[in-house]
């Protein structure tokens, strides 16, 4: 995949992605977590690697790596009336910026590269959680959906007090 | 605040409860830093680490920056305070590496893998000459270092006992995890989960050998029948804890054990259900296992199944997700953990990424598990802080639980707070500098 393919890109898919992630962020924001998780293909999965330059999730630790299995205990913690951890809840507010369809291929997967930030609260604390994000796409019954999310963190080794929002 | 009488800790360490002051006094922590971490064997690496000469990793000791380094010329271990001994810049600020020698950012004084000074620029600018064989001006050794099996300890007490003599029955938890490989060899590889808690190291230590708090805390991993998610890809089911509140005494998780020794450390049992072990990669893994051991021996290092042994004071080992958690201190009211996966040479391949994407869930920062523990920690600290009622309480099990020795274990059920007293008998003895009774 090369950004020639770009070109050949109709604006209204290019739009549509961008949509895809702005709505992504709505849910999140809106912890809206189930609407979230249909987002994804049932073989997508949601990946916030470790390491600067990652190029696995199954010989390296991750700091999420959810296959729909996970991504759905994950969730289903999440509603728990007695996760200690968001009692109270995070406030979230997920930016995305600089949207960018960089590929498209014979199977109709499309390759989208965008900044992400993610400002959160809870309990007098505020943090910024912030980096690249790569998501693959692929039309499943003609609509959108996430066949898999890349978030690289500019601090991702970094010592983490405990997250519980995805990025 | 009361200040605390150092002469008299009998007022504040008492059978079955510790005074608040333990957990938030500034000077307590830097007397624990001088004499727990400064005063026994702390974990520092495990040698797969640093598997060639040259090869580096920077930690610490206590608060200490060190270099663990695997000298050039012998093989030898070295554990270095990271400190140059001209101005006291840390000489090496990657976490690892090979590297022929330390050169210090400031004014390029030169170090080999042994700590000796090797070099210093401009040398005719110290008028009576620069000894560069001076140990002082070398990066420090700690005077002991040790390995059990590949786990590097030390210390920065030259007259401590022996590692061996230290560790006593906990060695068995080492050689059962090295046994689980049908070759007999691990590795710490595959990264590091990195978190940081707002509150006292003890809290970690007390936490990772506490059995009355899982069905509590960890209430939101559990479903109906207290069960917790999966551990390996190929398990029908997760680990049985139990019902959170319940009084019940058959809940799994009251069906544990613990053995606690008189130098802190302690181990305790397996959950009583833990997942299935079916599946083609498990299969596999046991022919393996059959294969090297025999029969009988492999069913035997199979069976035990113990869930965590802590290594007092900086230590714990995990067998059901499997890995090695080190506690690194960093202010009376912040600690930094950090979780490596244990990888089991001649394994099916599928095992070992298993442990990798499940300690995900359990360890990361963003795991469901740990996470609810963190909240607890600081919560503690800050609970801790209010006034009203002085004493921190341990007091399960101590009525009928033995005390325990070094060499003998004393056994309770796992929801005793025994370990917890033992931590805190093995602190009296380095706090104070008695001898273990």
């Amino acid at each position: 995949m090369t950004d020639v393919a770009v070109t050949t890109m109709s604006d209204a898919q290019a739009r549509e992605a961008e949509q895809l992630l702005l709505l992504e962020a709505d849910l999140l924001d809106e912890r809206r977590f189930e609407e979230w998780i249909e987002l994804f293909t049932p073989d997508g999965y949601y990946w916030v690697p470790l390491h600067p330059e990652q190029d696995s999730y199954l010989t390296h630790l991750s700091i999420f790596f959810d296959d729909r299995e996970l991504m759905e205990a994950r969730v289903k913690r999440l509603r728990h009336p007695m996760i200690h951890t968001q009692t109270p809840p995070s406030r979230t507010c997920h930016y995305v910026s600089g949207v960018r369809v960089t590929g498209t291929d014979e199977a109709g997967r499309i390759a989208v590269s965008s900044r992400i930030l993610m400002l959160e609260y809870r309990e007098g604390e505020q943090r910024v959680f912030g980096g690249r994000a790569r998501h693959g796409l692929r039309r499943v019954d003609g609509k959108l959906k996430i066949a898999s999310k890349r978030v690289d963190l500019v601090n991702c080794d970094d010592v983490f007090g405990p997250m519980a929002i995805p990025i | 605040m009361r200040p605390i009488d150092f002469e008299n800790l009998d007022s504040v360490v008492q059978a079955g409860r510790v005074h608040a002051n333990l957990y938030r006094d500034p000077d307590i922590f830097e007397l624990e830093m001088e004499r727990i971490f400064g005063g026994t064997w702390v974990y520092v690496a495990h040698e797969s680490q640093i598997p060639d000469g040259g090869d580096f990793i920077t930690t610490h000791v206590g608060r200490k920056p060190v270099i663990v380094v695997r000298d050039q010329d012998s093989a030898n271990v070295h554990v270095l305070y990271n400190r140059c001994g001209h101005r006291g810049a840390v000489v090496c600020n990657l976490s690892s590496g090979n590297a022929r020698r330390f050169r210090c950012g400031y004014h390029g004084w030169v170090f080999d893998s042994a700590g000796r000074l090797v070099s210093v620029p401009l040398k005719e600018g110290y008028y009576d000459g620069v000894d560069l064989g001076d140990p002082r001006y070398g990066l420090v050794n700690l005077p002991r270092v040790a390995s059990y099996r590949g786990f590097i300890f030390a210390c920065a007490r030259q007259d401590v006992e022996d590692l061996e003599t230290h560790l006593g029955p906990v060695k068995n938890s080492i050689d059962d995890l090295v046994a689980r490989s049908p070759v007999g060899s691990i590795r710490v590889t595959g990264g590091v989960h990195k978190y940081l808690f707002k509150g006292n190291w003890k809290l970690q230590i007390e936490n990772v050998i506490d059995g009355y708090h899982p069905s509590f805390s960890h209430v939101s991993t559990l479903d109906e029948r207290g069960r917790q998610f999966r551990r390996r890809g190929e398990e029908k089911e997760g680990p049985a804890i139990g019902r959170a509140g319940s009084d019940d005494p058959n809940e799994a998780i009251a069906q544990m054990d613990v053995s606690s020794y008189a130098q802190g450390h302690s181990i305790s049992g397996a959950l009583p259900e833990r997942g299935d072990k079916s599946g083609p990669a498990y299969q596999e893994y046991l022919n393996l296992m059959r294969q090297s051991y025999g029969q009988e021996r492999a069913e035997e290092i199979l069976g035990k199944d113990w869930h965590n042994t802590l290594v007092y004071p900086n230590l714990c080992l995990q067998m059901l997700a499997q890995h090695v958690r080190v506690i690194k201190p960093v202010a009376v009211d912040r600690t930094e953990v950090w979780v490596y996966p244990i990888t089991l040479d001649g394994v099916p391949e599928q095992l070992n990424h298993d442990v990798i994407k499940y300690l995900n869930i359990t360890h990361s920062a963003a795991s469901l598990i740990q996470t609810d523990d963190l909240e607890q920690f600081k919560r503690i600290q800050v609970g801790l802080g209010g006034d009203g009622a002085e004493w921190v309480s341990f007091e399960r099990g101590l009525s009928r639980d033995p005390v325990p020795s070094e060499d003998q274990a004393a056994h309770a059920i796992g929801s005793s707070e025994l370990p917890m007293r033992a931590q805190w008998q093995a602190w009296r003895t380095l706090m104070t500098g008695e001898q273990r009774a």
